[in-house]
């Protein structure tokens, strides 16, 4: 396995391990009693709502969407880039070319 | 499914699309990367159409319920807060990105024949952006947003001859009351997005139909700089530049969700620190600085005609600079790095 491997292998385990460790979590806060929204967002007058007093199961829940998205995005992206090279390559090997100037009917598969 | 395409072909004919997708090119040189700023603005404005509907679902603009509804959008609505958060935070990507396609087009001399009406249909673009920052700041109807309306709405009033009438067409009024929050969303919701939509068409139907410009540094070496094929070499790429700015707004979004002031009261006095959004700052200070007679005239008018002149002068820029394109410009760029660094400057003190 050369140092990329290691690398993407790491990335992967940590994400996945990530994932698991808030999915544990978000089982817990499940499990213990919500406090009511609004009380919890309840501000004097004068003071800003903020954003940060929602339920504790909505917040997990965000942080688990968003290492998925991360997890996702990473995949999406190799796959792009394993496509982007056999574009390339096609493109530098003048195949795109070729395939446009090859009339209808006259394939190798004809 | 091929009987469903040919089907759908026969009715819509993309096949025409496809193949002038297929023919397009895109050049790469050092700075292709300016390319991929247009595709970000329309994932934005995307963005934006997609989370501006689901907030306009909960969203009521009157006096009474605005900023309740907003209140409640956020504590009450499942994942409403992130809906506005990540609605906010695109509007800042969203410009910020905006600019940069201008500084970038303007410091490659991409606004000269035969593109001056697609600059022009751009600097709409960007100022149709920046009054959907305007009008979308007073929606959550809180004391900042109140304060800031009334120092903006109340610019224009320095205008002889239309000024007053420009301030009470804005306002729906004399001040800044319901009905300046009624005409703010409907503006909003529906004038700006024709206006960006129609904008938009024209714009993107002229950049297809001149092609993207190459940088006059490339055109110079007097080598065809060498091309890419739009689909799928650079589709792929962009698609790769989208996930990733997708993967920082989301994050910003949850990390650094914007909150919301109390109710504004149309009697209380204006709260300190007042600050419109930061695309504004630089003119909010410029405006701060400047003395309140300037040669015998009143400051404020004089600080408003120069910035009208700067817009107007941004707008009319590929007449001014109507030299052909192998021209270098330095005057140009030089104007535009000045520009940028007072921007940037006066942004920077009216935070300190």
């Amino acid at each position: 396995m050369n140092g990329r491997m290691w690398v993407m292998a790491a990335a992967g385990i940590f994400l996945l391990g990530s994932l698991v460790a808030s999915g544990v979590l978000a089982a817990r806060v499940q499990e213990a009693p919500q406090a009511s929204v609004k009380s919890a967002t309840a501000t004097a007058p004068g003071q800003e709502t903020p954003v940060a007093l929602r339920p504790a199961r909505e917040r997990m829940a965000v942080h688990v969407l968003l290492g998925w998205v991360w997890l996702s995005i990473a995949v999406l992206l190799g796959l792009l880039r394993l496509r982007v090279r056999e574009a390339d390559r096609i493109f530098r090997m003048g195949l795109n070319r070729a395939a446009e100037k090859t009339p209808k009917g006259q394939g190798t598969d004809g | 499914m091929n009987v469903l395409r040919a089907w759908m072909e026969e009715r819509l004919g993309l096949r025409a699309v496809t193949l002038f997708l297929e023919k397009k090119e895109v050049p790469r040189h050092k700075h292709t990367f300016l390319y991929y700023t247009g595709s970000s603005i329309l994932l934005f404005l995307g963005i934006q159409i997609v989370t501006g509907v689901l907030l306009a679902f909960y969203y009521q603009p009157t006096l009474a319920e605005a900023n309740a509804s907003v209140v409640r959008i956020m504590t009450e609505m499942p994942l409403g807060w992130l809906v506005r958060s990540v609605h906010s935070w695109s509007a800042t990507f969203m410009i910020a990105i905006v600019l940069v396609h201008l500084l970038g087009i303007a410091f490659t001399k991409a606004y000269r024949k035969p593109r001056e009406a697609t600059w022009v249909t751009g600097v709409l673009l960007l100022g149709a952006s920046l009054a959907f920052g305007f009008t979308g700041y007073l929606l959550p109807w809180d004391e900042l947003s109140l304060a800031a309306t009334k120092v903006g709405t109340n610019l224009p009033k320095a205008l002889p001859v239309v000024g007053a009438w420009l301030t009470q067409v804005m306002r729906a009024g004399e001040d800044v009351t319901g009905d300046t929050l009624s005409r703010f969303f409907i503006f909003h919701v529906s004038v700006l997005p024709l206006a960006i939509m129609a904008c938009l068409g024209i714009h993107l139907f002229l950049v297809q139909r001149h092609g993207m410009s190459i940088p006059l540094e490339e055109e110079r070496k007097g080598v065809k700089a060498p091309a890419l094929p739009f689909w799928p070499n650079f589709a792929f790429r962009e698609a790769g530049v989208w996930l990733v700015l997708l993967g920082l707004l989301i994050t910003i979004a949850v990390v650094a969700s914007p909150g919301i002031g109390p109710q504004a009261d149309l009697m209380a006095p204006a709260p300190e620190g007042i600050k419109p959004e930061w695309y504004f700052l630089f003119m909010f200070q410029t405006l701060k600085l400047f003395p309140a007679r300037v040669l015998g005239l009143n400051g404020e008018l004089v600080a408003v005609l120069i910035m009208m002149a700067g817009m107007a002068a941004l707008l009319l820029l590929p007449f001014i600079d109507n030299r052909p394109f192998e021209r270098k410009g330095k005057v140009i760029t030089v104007l535009a790095w000045a520009g940028l660094a007072y921007a940037v400057g006066m942004s920077i003190w009216s935070l300190l």
